[in-house]
């Protein structure tokens, strides 16, 4: 992964100080780093989230289509993930340098939401066996600063919370086609139900313990990361009092990156971890997109980062 | 998609027939029965997962190292090319790269024709049995080289994975690549409570099937391990599962990994002895044939020296002369 060059005294110090959880900016090992988060930043898109964390930025735009469902799910829309590692991050990136770590990204985020208890496809359908929504989600990498799974997961559901599709209107039969006539007053839209919609936790194993949120220059240290899908709580997503029972946070993926290994022992506890540090995640970010819905309903909106 | 043009495609709006077959329109908790009727025959002859699996290796001459793996009616062909200069490459890399590729037959599926260009899942397929073959490989010991693997589904009853990286470890084994320990996988539907350990494909697809009821656990976890130095390679999921039941799922995986290994052994073992035996085999000939030209220049130096002594004396003579 594209990183800073660091020398063999900088990479012990770090390394000691995981082993007795002190890290270099003063977190323990589940604090993720300060963000900056907001929606509804792209005017073209359905829905639009930017995401900053320390030096990552990302930018998640979702377009919707209609399209026909799959023969062998007639009930169920369709979702799709693309990954565009900008060379802007790095010069690294430059021509197909990013293509390996983008089709990394995304085929881990197309598993993460595979499952229907992490998002159900069934609200994209339109008219069974004949037509559904097909949602793009495509996620821009404007700048790499570490941690790109967890930036991205965070961002496209940021960005479908953000999203809305527009109400049919009426649907005309004409012979065996459908005729949708699609409502073109924005108000006149639904939003989509991302309560448990999975986020993904990296987690470095540096040493013998596992921290979340790397920096880069902890990236470096480290040679085998874990990443966890963990699915999200809707009751964090929701304003108004009608609780819905808890469901348990599960894994909806897990897979490895780098070239190293782990022990089985150290592999329980990370993944335990890391369905703790994906509640506080989950819980922190349904609390901003909540506020920042109500922001937008008011028409106050101001603008943090360079898009306007 | 790309349309195949070779075929005849029939209209754009055109379902295949296959849709309306009785097998396609069961219900999710028809095709659940049918499968656990068909497991409970299954039970009474009571096998062991691990006996179940056939390896091979030397199945290619062309490669350095190959193996042909079958794991009930999975069967895979993996193949281990010499290390070469990593291609389109400017700087030096103190590691050796791993290149891997695998490949679905066209043929292989049961449901439909696979496309011959690579497709995603090939790609994240490829992707999956790089990270889990690359921790297990002496990398350090060939800088700036690129060492070539590549596995080809002949046909896919699940479980694709797990027997990918086991034919890569012996693959890479066979053609005497420096590794830290023998590699195996194994790989495991969960469907409830219920554990279906090396599933088939209907058992893949059933585990992975979207359910209308919540809150069940469902999902596929494939795991790769060294057993002798007990690291895990790989460990991939998909699905929806609680904690507990992956930990668990974790632990059968890890025994089911470590009864492989002596299987796993004895192809090596057998393999050494076949090429021990051939070498002598080879050795012996060698020396049949050193004794039989040892004779014939003894044989041509006896000419010789007569010879030679012929020329001397008819020399000496007509010098006398």
């Amino acid at each position: 992964m594209a990183g800073s060059l660091i020398s063999q005294s900088e990479q012990v110090f770090i390394v000691h100080g995981v082993e007795n959880d002190f890290r270099s900016d003063g977190r323990s090992s589940i604090d993720y780093r300060p963000m900056e988060l907001e929606t509804d930043v792209v005017s073209h898109a359905s829905g639009s989230a930017r995401l900053r964390l320390a030096n990552t930025d990302i930018l998640v735009g979702v377009k919707t289509e209609i399209d026909v469902p799959k023969p062998e799910t007639p009930g169920l829309g369709k979702i799709e993930f693309f990954v565009d590692c900008s060379a802007n991050a790095t010069p690294e990136f430059e021509g197909r340098g990013g293509e390996q770590l983008a089709n990394t990204i995304s085929s881990t985020m197309q598993r993460a939401y595979y499952s229907p208890q992490a998002f159900n496809l069934k609200q994209l359908c339109i008219f069974e066996g004949k037509q559904c929504w097909k949602l793009y989600v495509d996620i821009l990498i404007l700048e790499c600063g570490g941690n790109l799974c967890d930036a991205v997961s965070l961002a496209v559901k940021a960005a479908l919370f953000n999203t809305r599709l527009p109400c049919v209107k009426a649907a005309l039969m004409d012979g065996g086609n459908i005729d949708l006539q699609l409502s073109d007053d924005p108000y006149d839209s639904k939003q989509l139900d991302i309560g448990t919609a999975p986020l993904l936790v990296t987690l470095c194993k540096i040493g013998t313990k596992c921290v979340v949120d790397p920096s880069a220059e902890e990236e470096r240290c480290s040679v085998i990361s874990l990443v966890v899908g963990v699915t999200g709580n809707p009751n964090f997503y929701q304003t108004d009092d009608n609780v819905i029972p808890d469901i348990k946070c599960k894994c909806s993926t897990i897979s490895m990156n780098g070239p190293g290994s782990l022990s089985p022992k150290t592999l329980k506890s990370a993944i335990e971890q890391g369905i703790t540090a994906a509640n506080c995640l989950d819980n922190a970010l349904g609390d901003a997109l909540l506020r920042e819905k109500d922001e937008i309903s008011y028409l106050k909106k101001h603008s943090y980062g360079f898009l306007k | 998609m790309p349309l195949d043009y070779r075929r005849f495609n029939g209209p754009d709006d055109s379902v295949s027939y296959k849709r309306f077959t009785p097998d396609f329109l069961k219900s999710y908790e028809e095709l659940l029965g049918d499968l656990l009727e068909k497991n409970n025959l299954k039970d009474e002859q009571a096998s062991d997962e691990a006996q179940r699996v056939f390896a091979e290796t030397d199945t290619i001459s062309q490669a350095k190292g190959s193996a042909y793996v079958e794991i009930k009616n999975t069967k895979v062909v993996c193949s281990v090319f010499d290390p070469r200069e990593i291609p389109h490459q400017n700087e030096f890399s103190h590691l050796g790269q791993i290149y891997c590729e695998v490949k679905f037959a066209p043929f292989s599926c049961s449901s439909q024709r696979r496309p011959p260009a690579p497709d995603a899942e090939d790609k994240a397929l490829s992707e999956a049995l790089r990270q889990a073959i690359e921790p297990a490989v002496c990398r350090h010991l060939f800088p700036n080289y690129q060492i070539d693997v590549f596995a080809y589904i002949i046909e896919n009853d699940g479980s694709c994975l797990a027997a990918a990286i086991n034919a890569a470890g012996l693959a890479l084994t066979d053609a005497a690549v420096p590794m830290y320990d023998l590699i195996t996988a194994s790989s495991m539907a969960i469907l409830d409570d219920k554990m279906f350990v090396v599933p088939n494909e209907e058992e893949e697809e059933l585990a992975m099937k979207s359910q209308e009821s919540k809150d069940i656990n469902h999902g596929v976890i494939t795991l790769s391990m060294l057993s002798e130095l007990s690291q895990i390679t790989s460990f991939i999921q998909i699905g929806s599962l609680e904690t507990d039941c992956v930990i668990k799922a974790m632990d059968i995986l890890e025994k089911e990994c470590k009864e492989l290994v002596p299987n796993i052994q004895k192809v090596v073992v057998r393999n050494v002895i076949k090429n021990v035996k051939r070498q002598q085999i080879l050795h012996e000939s060698a020396k049949e044939m050193e004794e039989i030209l040892d004779e014939k220049y003894n044989l041509w130096q006896k000419s010789l020296k007569a010879k030679s002594y012929l020329c001397f004396s008819l020399s000496f003579f007509s010098l006398l002369a």
